[in-house]
């Protein structure tokens, strides 16, 4: 019976969503580091620690005034709802539940339910003996008014403050990183200190004219000594103790700088990853993002409008030098080979990436990239440059949705200008965005003003914009003529003024910038 | 507008594309380059090549510069190599059209204080291509058919000849989508100077002999429009 009304409780929470939910509220504010929620939880209870343990240290000598005990039992309070917290957080009972009940269906045999109460304990308890948990609870002793001993674990709750502060993480995480070099030092000097207060007691003892009078003195002085404190207090009077002590000295030097230049190295060594790891993060909330593969001369131009229109773009680059050109501008890049899928996938191909483009100056390069993005994303558009025009089918077997030459452009447009130099400064304007004047493309949203009306009544010219066609897929314009094929799309030169526009078509229209801005902003409004 | 001889320096993967270009359009031209072997690859493709250095003023006049070569394309593999071919020919020639393509952004402008009449830097035409392609698709593939010449759609400059019906008519009469189906993308109004007007209704101008319409339309709406207004070739 009580078995039925427990799994009966575990498979309610299984499927409830409000429990659900509410849990993972609680997982957010606790221990998702990309919420926001949590570095506000973080800054309370941080304030939190440092008021309560003010008040205490001031109650050492003072009387506090009465209001005091309340705030103190309103901290530990939090406290106790905190560790609770973690402790639910830590793992779900009732999956365990309905593991092992299901295992038992399976094998056909009973569910005895206290091999699960004991399996439920001893993953609890991991949670209680991991070595935050025993902070957490050891900082909610010090409250505990009649024993005054106890305040002794107000060290703990300062030491709670490292769960808050991602620094000191930091900092345990370089020395957990350097674990070895600093057991080796630690056990060389604990020769050192063993071995110099042996001697330094054989020779100093007090009827040898010294200071010494125990093992411990000479074990302080060994300490002090050798982090180069020495506080004067015992010093060596013999001659042979003269000899330890600078021995000692020498020698304690040489440790401190070594365990300097271990932490100070292993800090240079985390601080990229750190780095690394703080773009990864911040890749993460981007959404609608470019993922820019090469950051050489066209790589930097792309990044440069891309981050003037105010679009999030990541870039991904090998070369040293250009990571660090791009870092000065405060742009998102991994320092990462773009051609393997695992750099692709961290510029988020599968997630908040719109569009994959490959501009590296290397045609080999741009094809294994442009494949491998195809391949983890087949509906992203990709957009590869060619540098030779062989490469163009190349290109686009591998997947690439569009091919850019930059060399073929360029010699199209001298032969243009040579040609047509007048057309030319036209099109090289409307291409560079150097002229006031520029050509767009204006799309028709369902239910705007020109949903639906001809172009006789939308009348454009009013705005001061020349449309020169309309761009569709809508087979009802078939009837009309002057239409060309452009990719997948029909367009519409120079359309009748008995030409109804339909949602979704786009209008090709050139005017000035203050003009189409504005016609573009009626058509947004006029949807409403 | 064959008659024109172009010498082009520099023969690699830059200036290869500009070479079939200006194959396509049947324009006369030259190749020089200072390196034998390109030279020779020149030559075994079919193409007029010489081999030149450029450092040598004498080359550059027994060339032609100052005489019969009319445009000089600079495709040297380094800016600077250009800038110096540049300030040498604009030396010779006050009236030569230099065209050079540009490495480095800031070599442009050391390239027109040479004197280039055109600079053509071929990574930024590049990176304005694709931002086009991902912002504006529709636009880029407009452009692609009308420069680029896929599709029958064709942007053309129309000179005005002399006594042509369009002399003293205003740019507002002429109706040119009804008419002919053509689109007026600007005009060079030579009583102004040599800066084209963009065609927006925002101002009128009197068409004289000599000025310069730019137009978008169809190869032969194109030819039917030069034939009534008496353009000869």
């Amino acid at each position: 019976m009580l078995t039925r009304l427990i799994l009966y409780l575990a498979y309610t929470l299984k499927t409830s969503l409000r429990y659900q939910s509410t849990k993972g509220f609680f997982r957010n504010v606790l221990t998702n580091s990309q919420c926001k929620l949590k570095s506000y939880f973080d800054l309370f209870m941080i304030t939190l620690i440092i008021s309560s343990v003010s008040l205490l240290l001031y109650e050492v000598e003072n009387k506090a005034p009465e209001w005091t005990v309340f705030f103190e039992d309103f901290v530990v309070t939090v406290f106790i709802f905190e560790y609770l917290l973690r402790s639910w957080l830590y793992s779900d009972i009732h999956s365990i539940i309905i593991k092992q009940h299901e295992k038992a269906q399976y094998l056909n045999t009973p569910l005895h339910l206290n091999k699960v109460i004991k399996l439920i304990i001893s993953n609890k308890s991991g949670y209680f003996f991991s070595a935050s948990a025993i902070i957490d609870l050891l900082a909610i002793l010090p409250s505990y008014r009649p024993l005054r001993i106890l305040r002794v674990f107000l060290v703990f709750r300062l030491f709670k403050l490292f769960r808050y502060s991602q620094s000191v993480q930091i900092f345990t995480g370089v020395l957990i990183n350097k674990r070895l070099e600093l057991t080796t030092l630690a056990i060389f000097m604990g020769f050192l200190i063993i071995i110099a207060s042996a001697a330094i007691y054989t020779l100093e003892y007090p009827k040898a004219g010294g200071q010494i009078d125990d093992l411990y003195d000479a074990f302080y002085w060994a300490i002090v000594t050798i982090s180069t404190v020495g506080y004067g207090d015992i010093t060596p009077t013999t001659s042979g103790g003269r000899v330890v002590a600078s021995t000692l000295i020498i020698s304690g030097l040489g440790i401190l700088a070594f365990f300097t230049s271990i932490i100070v190295a292993a800090f240079n060594e985390k601080m990229s990853e750190f780095q690394d790891c703080k773009i990864r993060a911040n890749i993460d909330k981007l959404t609608d993002s470019i993922i820019l593969c090469g950051y050489g001369r066209v790589g930097q131009e792309i990044a440069e409008q891309l981050h003037n229109n105010q679009q999030n773009f990541i870039i991904i680059e090998t070369n040293e030098k250009l990571v660090e050109i791009a870092k000065k501008k405060n742009y998102i890049i991994l320092h990462d080979d773009a051609s393997k899928n695992a750099s692709l996938e961290q510029a988020g191909i599968h997630r908040g990436a719109k569009a994959v483009l490959c501009v590296t100056d290397d045609d080999i390069i741009n094809v294994y990239i442009t494949l491998s993005a195809r391949q983890l994303n087949p509906t992203i558009p990709i957009i590869s440059r060619a540098n030779r025009e062989d490469n163009v089918k190349k290109l686009y077997q591998a997947g690439a949705n569009h091919t850019v030459q930059p060399f073929s452009i360029a010699g199209l447009l001298a032969t243009k200008y040579i040609n047509h130099p007048i057309a030319f400064e036209a099109i090289h304007g409307i291409l560079h965005d150097h002229t006031d004047v520029k050509m767009d493309a204006l799309k028709v949203h369902e239910n705007c003003f020109l949903d639906g009306t001809t172009l006789i009544d939308a009348n454009l010219d009013q705005y001061k914009t020349r449309l020169i066609g309309v761009s569709t897929n809508n087979p009802i314009h078939t009837e009309h003529k002057n239409s060309y094929k452009l990719r997948n799309q029909h367009f519409y030169f120079n359309p009748a003024p008995n030409f109804t526009l339909q949602a979704n078509d786009v209008l090709i229209v050139i005017g000035r910038n203050l003009s189409i801005d504005h016609l573009q902003d009626i058509i947004e409004t006029s949807r409403i | 507008m064959s008659d024109k001889l172009i010498a082009i320096f520099g023969y690699n993967s830059k200036s290869f594309e500009l070479i079939t270009q200006l194959n396509i359009h049947k324009n006369k031209f030259t190749i020089l380059d200072h390196d034998p072997l390109k030279i020779q690859q020149a030559l075994n493709n079919g193409l007029t090549a010489k081999k030149m250095d450029y450092r040598r003023d004498d080359d550059l006049t027994s060339l032609g510069i100052g005489t019969h070569i009319d445009t000089l394309f600079c495709y040297l593999e380094h800016d600077s190599e250009n800038v110096f071919l540049v300030l040498s020919a604009r030396a010779l020639d006050k009236k030569l059209k230099i065209i050079s393509i540009v490495n480095q952004p800031e070599s442009a402008e050391k390239l027109i204080a040479a004197g280039a009449n055109k600079i053509i830097d071929p990574y930024e035409i590049c990176s304005h291509k694709t931002h086009q392609l991902l912002t504006k698709p529709d636009i880029s593939w407009l452009l692609d058919d009308t420069i680029f010449s896929h599709a029958d759609l064709n942007m053309s400059e129309i000179t005005i000849p002399e006594k042509s019906i369009l002399e003293n008519t205003f740019t507002s009469e002429l109706n040119l989508n009804e008419r002919y189906n053509l689109f007026l993308v600007g005009v060079v109004d030579k009583e102004l100077g040599e800066k084209l007007y963009f065609s927006l209704g925002e101002q009128d101008h009197k068409l004289d002999a000599g000025d310069i319409l730019v137009i978008l339309g169809a190869q032969q709406d194109i030819k039917k429009f030069k034939k009534e207004i008496g353009v000869t070739h």
